[in-house]
């Protein structure tokens, strides 16, 4: 009943307190890496372009910045069609 | 001057943003360690924006400031202003008509050095922002408290604070979270306690429940961890506790009864 409720008032929207976290997991890691949005989508293309120069890819890549604890890394996702 | 142990710990208390509670957590834990026997100094390092006077209701025993120490116009002794309630508890006076640059870094660490050999604890009230003032603030502490709300900007500053000080290669960086809402965590309004430390990456000093009570004792200039009744006070005392090396257990954080608000709204009690 309870949980009916909180649907209903809600209007199936996430907890404000997931919203801020999601953001904050997004800001954290651009701040503590000094990357902007701007930065990371230049990445992505520049990368893209490097490897389509030498190789054929296949699907969407991805290029992206993971933490794990306060340590980053740049996740490079890129399939290759095979032959 | 009684002083416990033959080292002294000095800690500072930063967080980035203003209006955390660094002010508030800085009367509260150096009037809780005074309680306890410790021979302990504060020193107000908002130069230009004072405020622990007011916090701490001495405001009306400063005669000299930190400044006019350095600068030989007054001894570290006589600028020493001696708290009313506890023997050994004393706050070194920020400056109120000068600014962050009236003050060097060597200059803190050289009156820090001064004061080590008299006390158990130096506690170092940082100012807002990460230029000069935290600077200063940073360059004479062995330990970093950290202060931040369970609040986006408040966690966003945070983080920086703490880049700053493992920069600063500050071993000993702990938070502290002031202002928090049970209720509203619960609710789904708020970041929690798991939230702050999976974000923030550091050891959890302590949680300080939003308490309205601290608004009343600021009015008085009476630190509220001297009145036990409230949550906010009990929890001062536990990071006090932590503070003195002992191992106590996070409170699980009660909501207010609904009698408890009750009794509140129509002013009852207290």
């Amino acid at each position: 009943m309870l949980n009916f409720l909180k649907r209903i008032f809600s209007n199936g929207q996430p907890s404000s307190r997931s919203r801020a976290n999601d953001r904050l997991r997004v800001v954290l890691t651009h701040d503590r890496v000094g990357a902007s949005n701007h930065l990371m989508e230049t990445l992505q293309t520049e990368i893209i372009a490097l490897i389509a120069r030498h190789m054929e890819i296949d699907g969407t890549p991805e290029v992206r910045l993971i933490t794990e604890g306060r340590h980053s890394a740049l996740d490079i996702s890129i399939p290759l069609k095979g032959r | 001057m009684a002083k416990k142990n033959p080292d002294c710990q000095v800690y500072v208390v930063t967080s980035g943003k203003g209006g955390v509670g660094k002010t508030t957590a800085v009367a509260n834990l150096s009037t809780g360690l005074a309680k306890q026997g410790y021979s302990v100094v504060v020193m107000d390092l908002d130069i230009g924006l004072k405020k622990l006077d007011l916090i701490l209701g001495l405001e009306n025993r400063v005669i000299y400031d930190i400044v006019q120490v350095v600068e030989g116009e007054c001894t570290l002794r006589q600028a020493l202003v001696k708290d009313k309630r506890f023997p050994d508890l004393f706050m070194l006076p920020a400056a109120q008509t000068r600014n962050k640059d009236d003050l060097t870094a060597e200059q803190v660490v050289e009156v820090c050095k001064e004061l080590r050999p008299d006390f158990d604890f130096i506690i170092i009230d940082c100012p807002a922002g990460i230029e000069k003032g935290f600077q200063n603030a940073i360059a004479a502490a062995d330990k970093a408290i950290v202060v931040t709300n369970p609040e986006v900007s408040a966690v966003r500053d945070a983080d920086r604070i703490i880049g700053m000080l493992e920069s600063a290669e500050f071993r000993d960086i702990k938070l502290l979270v002031n202002r928090i809402r049970p209720d509203m965590v619960r609710r789904g309004d708020m970041l929690s306690i798991e939230d702050l430390i999976e974000h923030l990456c550091i050891e959890l000093l302590g949680v300080v429940p939003e308490d309205s009570g601290v608004v009343i004792s600021t009015n008085r200039g009476e630190p509220i961890i001297l009145d036990e009744k409230s949550s906010a006070a009990q929890a001062f005392n536990n990071v006090v506790q932590r503070m003195m090396g002992k191992e106590v257990p996070f409170m699980t954080l009660q909501e207010e009864s609904f009698w408890g608000k009750l009794k509140r709204n129509f002013g009852f009690g207290r």
